[in-house]
């Protein structure tokens, strides 16, 4: 019980007496954990968004505008029948105009430049399985089908979206390694100075026989708490930005696209856990060189 | 004491025994030099000699904040070439330390500073409450626990010090030139206090060149010079008066000459 009271009142001190130092340390962890948090929430909303694209409409099989009506139905009986494919639908060069001429009502003189005829009819095909490389086989199969204008798969936008996504976690990730290390030597210096100030506390307490550990303790504690607020502030901040960027996506038509990026609210959650235990790693870290490295016997 | 009869002797036998002890500082000076020595339970001991003469990292051997080059220590039944670092602090608890500039805490009070000793090794509340005021007055420091270091005369100073060194009861109580800063008579006061310490059954190691305060005790002496022993008697005198030989060796003027220098602590 003393002992509890003693670590409380020697890290309360430290930390007063330290304010400026201590601030900037907490400070500094709370943007790197913070940088951790958004890279973690980029890998999943973008994982997210592909898994969702993966699973839907996979590809899509474009008829020559010559085709035979006998010859469509043939197609779609064989699609339909095929083991490896799940459903299928038809859309018609009327329906594919409807669509188009949705997407671009804003812009009539460009609609007027299209007609019905010009669009392809085409067949989009659920395939049972998610995985791109039997959907890129299964679409090879059609493409040589007579009658068959192009089949187009969504496997180059996926890859590419992936290719970004994982450029920009990288880059995050490198971020918050670059801003975690400039955290570490913050709470180590705000230790130091920490000790340095309780020099002759330290001394005495070396003399009259307390352990190192005892000694170190406040000192662990001091920078453990800098992580811990640090932690906690920058998941805060992630949770924040999260709600931002999600309503940001929502509201605008321009980012419509990236409406089907959503972290969901357990991995939100996995996320603040894993920003908090980065900001208490990075407090332990900080203070335990400073401990080795100035309280020797 | 929760120990048998055997460990009792054996610490009786010998509390501090220095076998062929030589420390040199960083390659260079040979601070003591092949000392070997026994202290006994329940001895107070002057160290003398002049600055320089290894007096204090004698002391500093014994806490094991030097290291030996050579020979070998035991201190309270210890070896302390066998000690891993982690039990030094355990060898501290049963050694008081007492320093010519007292190393109080300036920002707690008198009995803060001497529950701090109590506080940091782990016992509990309860323990300080009883320990501290005790020891308070013992040394006669009852009245001022509240004041701040500060606040005190340097004889009152040093008490404190004291009162901290002792108020876990350790079986050896070493003090480092605890009169170097006193006026004649605080220093006669302190020594009897170290004294009256001594008189319960706890080991006394005073290094010193306060040849009044060797003259009068009349206790054990070991002399110093150059790190060697070159005089150990039962109830001696700082010069030596006992024979022509020792007195040659640290003569009365030599002694007194080098006093003033004052620069034995580091």
């Amino acid at each position: 019980m003393s002992r509890i009271r003693y670590f409380a009142r020697e890290t309360w001190t430290n930390i007063r007496r330290n304010l400026t130092l201590t601030f900037a340390a907490i400070l500094t962890v709370a943007v790197g954990v913070m940088l951790v948090g958004m890279g973690l929430m980029a890998g999943y909303a973008s994982g997210n968004a592909l898994d969702r694209w993966e699973g839907g409409v996979q590809f899509e099989v474009f008829l020559n505008p010559q085709i035979d009506p006998s010859q469509i139905d043939a197609l779609g009986i064989e699609l339909q029948n095929h083991p490896e494919i799940d459903r299928i639908e038809f859309f018609s060069s009327e329906e594919a105009y409807a669509l188009v001429s949705q997407q671009m009502a804003d812009q009539p003189e460009l609609l007027a430049q299209v007609s019905p005829e010009a669009l392809p009819a085409s067949y989009r095909v659920v395939p049972r399985s998610v995985e791109s490389e039997l959907i890129e086989s299964l679409a090879a199969q059609f493409r040589q089908r007579p009658g068959v204008m192009s089949v187009q798969t969504g496997r180059e936008e996926v890859d590419a979206i992936r290719t970004w996504f994982t450029s920009f976690q990288g880059i995050v990730l490198l971020l918050s390694i670059v801003l975690s290390g400039a955290s570490v030597m913050l709470i180590f210096n705000s230790i130091r100075v920490a000790m340095f100030a309780r020099r002759r506390e330290i001394e005495v307490m070396k003399l009259v026989g307390a352990t190192n550990s005892f000694i170190r303790f406040p000192f662990m504690l001091e920078g453990m708490l800098h992580g811990l607020i640090g932690g906690i502030i920058g998941a805060i901040a992630a949770g924040a930005l999260r709600g931002h960027v999600e309503g940001l996506f929502s509201r605008s038509e321009i980012l419509a696209f990236f409406r089907s990026f959503v972290v969901t609210s357990s991995q939100f959650t996995t996320v603040v856990i894993i920003t908090v235990i980065a900001g208490v790693v990075v407090g332990i870290l900080g203070s335990a060189f400073a401990a080795s490295r100035f309280l020797d016997v | 004491m929760p120990a048998g009869a055997s460990w009792l002797l054996n610490l009786k036998a010998r509390m501090i025994r220095f076998d062929n002890v030589t420390k040199i500082y960083k390659g260079e000076t040979r601070a003591v030099n092949a000392v070997t020595l026994n202290i006994e339970k329940g001895e107070f001991v002057f160290l003398v000699g002049p600055s320089g003469s290894g007096k204090s990292t004698m002391l500093r051997l014994m806490t094991c904040e030097e290291k030996v080059t050579d020979g070998n220590i035991h201190v309270a039944g210890k070896d302390l070439s066998k000690l891993t670092s982690w039990r030094v602090p355990y060898l501290r608890r049963n050694i008081g330390s007492v320093f010519q500039d007292f190393k109080l805490l300036p920002n707690k009070t008198v009995y803060q500073n001497v529950a701090f000793a109590l506080e940091v090794i782990g016992r509990p509340e309860n323990v300080i409450r009883t320990q501290v005021p005790a020891i308070l007055e013992l040394v006669g420091l009852e009245d001022k626990h509240r004041r701040f270091p500060d606040e005190l005369s340097g004889g009152e100073q040093q008490r404190v010090s004291v009162a901290r060194a002792f108020v876990n009861r350790p079986l050896i109580l070493l003090a480092d030139e605890p009169t170097g800063n006193l006026d004649p008579d605080t220093s006669e006061e302190l020594t009897s206090l170290l004294d009256r310490i001594n008189r319960t059954g706890t080991t006394v190691v005073m290094a010193t060149h306060d040849q009044a305060i060797v003259n009068r005790m009349r206790r054990r002496v070991v002399a110093l010079r150059h790190g060697e022993l070159v005089r150990d008697e039962q109830r001696g005198a700082y010069g030596g008066e006992t024979g022509p030989a020792e007195a040659a060796a640290t003569g009365p003027a030599e002694a007194a000459a080098s006093q003033p220098a004052d620069g034995d602590n580091p």
